[in-house]
């Protein structure tokens, strides 16, 4: 199969995983309503410390506000796409991985689209504290129009990263079988750290989110350019650059842990 | 005794992923990290009032180690599993009270939480801090009674959580509003009179301050005896309306599977 024939039959998969989702409308909704207002009281409490004593290390409300919608939105896109990779380990432990194992497909494909979530109060709280934060940037002349796009941009790239690091804790599992305790070091506790900026950090803390772990580049090194205009024009390329080869390294690691995969279960 | 038995057999459960635990424990460690460097940056820029910087960093470690016993309790204290499963019937037909079973088996995970997650994260933060112990023993005497009411308002509070699950399938939804909550209105990361005023009032007609803050200011040794009385008040009130829904509960047995 090519390409194009794999892009189409993971649309396929998505299409049948959001049809099942909307067997239970208003479920959906009030989860979505009730996600949304549970994710803001997060930023309502770095907001009332903000509102009070002015500002972090010199961020202001709108540029925290902005490290964490963009982290919310990298973090939301990669979940919507590829939530399952999140899961891994219950199919270690039941060993229902031996079923995608049979698939004429890529495992990983097969994976990725078997829980397709609609993230809609996700969405709803990121795009708000996204619109809000440039908005007030914007009107104050602090950023440009260029913004959006470049929001949008990192948005992207930061949710390659975000995958990759998920993905790559996710194969730990092959060894380990149980990862939830570990992805609340890789994934939970190191994304909560950038919506910091990571000056409040001792060195080595900042170090290793910008390299061992580089969530650093889903938000707050683009944010330096984008909102601050420090370093220059070219943490677009290191964003991207980081996304590339984090991807790149996840995903060889995968291939190679995939084949030390020992099934559990019954 | 049989209420002693249902809590060392809860304790003893956990010990089997005391390994895990300790590795969960590190992650927990490092969100509370992440809190103090915030305030150890702001405590750079202005004063923290009465707090000081060195102060915000010992409330931020004593609220992170409380959490364990104060607010992670058993999501509905596994009410909602049980309707799902029809195992609630059978619970409730027990010659044992629902309510007084299901907290003495939640005594025991709090019990087994204290000392293998809110100890070994205090004694991490007192070394990676440079804390200092309370000075003055009656500190020390009256958070741990501060906190002990805590536990018991949030096994109450979890209870409530847990009984909505017989008219609601989206019970999990309460819980993680609680923990907005607790976020929020217990000085979970913020004292709560740093809170804007209309906040602190809302705070203040909740049993919320009372899960994190209260014992806090007690350990640092700024707390006033009488909010000591906050908590007996939530406790008794907690109590009486677990009973009542108890009451009606019985009536309404529904069970999603079988």
């Amino acid at each position: 199969m090519n390409h194009k024939a794999w892009i189409s039959l993971y649309g396929l998969l998505i299409r049948t995983s959001i049809r099942s989702r909307m067997q239970y409308k208003f479920n959906f909704i009030l989860a979505s309503f009730l996600a949304a207002l549970i994710q803001i009281s997060e930023f309502l409490m770095v907001a009332i410390v903000l509102h009070k004593f002015g500002a972090i290390q010199g961020w202001s409300m709108y540029e925290i506000g902005y490290l964490f919608a963009v982290m919310i939105l990298s973090k939301t896109l990669y979940r919507t796409l590829a939530d399952e990779v999140h899961h891994l380990e219950k199919y270690l432990v039941t060993g229902d991985l031996d079923q995608l194992l049979t698939r004429p497909m890529p495992v990983l494909l097969a994976l990725m689209p078997q829980n397709f979530r609609i993230m809609l109060g996700e969405v709803l709280q990121g795009g708000f504290l996204l619109i809000w934060s440039l908005g007030g940037m914007m009107a104050a002349g602090q950023t440009g129009w260029e913004a959006i796009p470049q929001s949008l941009y990192i948005i992207v790239t930061g949710s390659i990263i975000l995958f990759s690091i998920g993905l790559a804790t996710a194969t730990l599992g092959f060894w380990t079988t149980r990862i939830s305790e570990l992805q609340n070091i890789t994934e939970d506790a190191a994304g909560t750290a950038v919506r910091y900026p990571l000056t409040l950090y001792p060195k080595w803390m900042s170090t290793l989110l910008l390299t061992l772990l580089p969530v650093g580049f889903v938000n707050y090194v683009p944010s330096l350019y984008i909102l601050r205009g420090e370093l220059g024009p070219w943490v677009f390329a290191a964003a991207a650059a980081a996304a590339g080869i984090s991807l790149a390294l996840s995903l060889r690691f995968w291939k190679y842990g995939i084949t030390k995969y020992q099934s559990a279960g019954s | 005794m049989l209420y002693f038995t249902l809590a060392s057999k809860a304790y003893s459960r956990n010990l089997q992923y005391r390994g895990a635990h300790m590795i969960h424990n590190i992650a927990s460690a490092v969100f509370g990290f992440l809190y103090a460097c915030i305030w150890i940056g702001l405590g750079a820029d202005y004063t923290l009032g009465e707090y000081g910087t060195q102060g915000m960093v010992s409330y931020i470690a004593f609220t992170q180690a409380a959490l364990w016993v104060s607010s992670f309790v058993t999501n509905g204290l596994g009410i909602p599993q049980s309707v799902r499963t029809g195992h609630i019937s059978l619970d409730l037909m027990r010659p044992v009270h629902l309510f007084t079973h299901l907290m003495a088996r939640e005594w025991g995970q709090i019990a087994y939480q204290f000392l293998y997650k809110s100890i070994p994260i205090y004694v991490v933060y007192y070394f990676a801090f440079s804390l200092t112990f309370p000075s003055q023993l009656s500190f020390l005497v009256y958070a741990g009674l501060s906190l002990a009411g805590a536990a018991y308002m949030s096994i109450c509070i979890n209870y409530l959580i847990g009984a909505s699950a017989l008219w609601t399938t989206e019970s999990s939804w309460l819980y993680w509003g609680n923990h907005a909550m607790i976020n929020l209105l217990a000085g979970f990361f913020i004292p709560v009179e740093w809170l804007p005023e209309w906040l602190q009032n809302i705070a203040w007609l909740s049993p919320y301050p009372y899960l994190l803050y209260v014992p806090t200011r007690f350990y640092l040794g700024l707390g006033s005896v009488s909010a000591l009385w906050g908590t007996l008040f939530w406790c008794v009130l907690l109590t009486a309306v677990c009973l009542l829904v108890t009451g009606v509960l019985r009536r309404k047995v529904e069970v999603q599977g079988g």
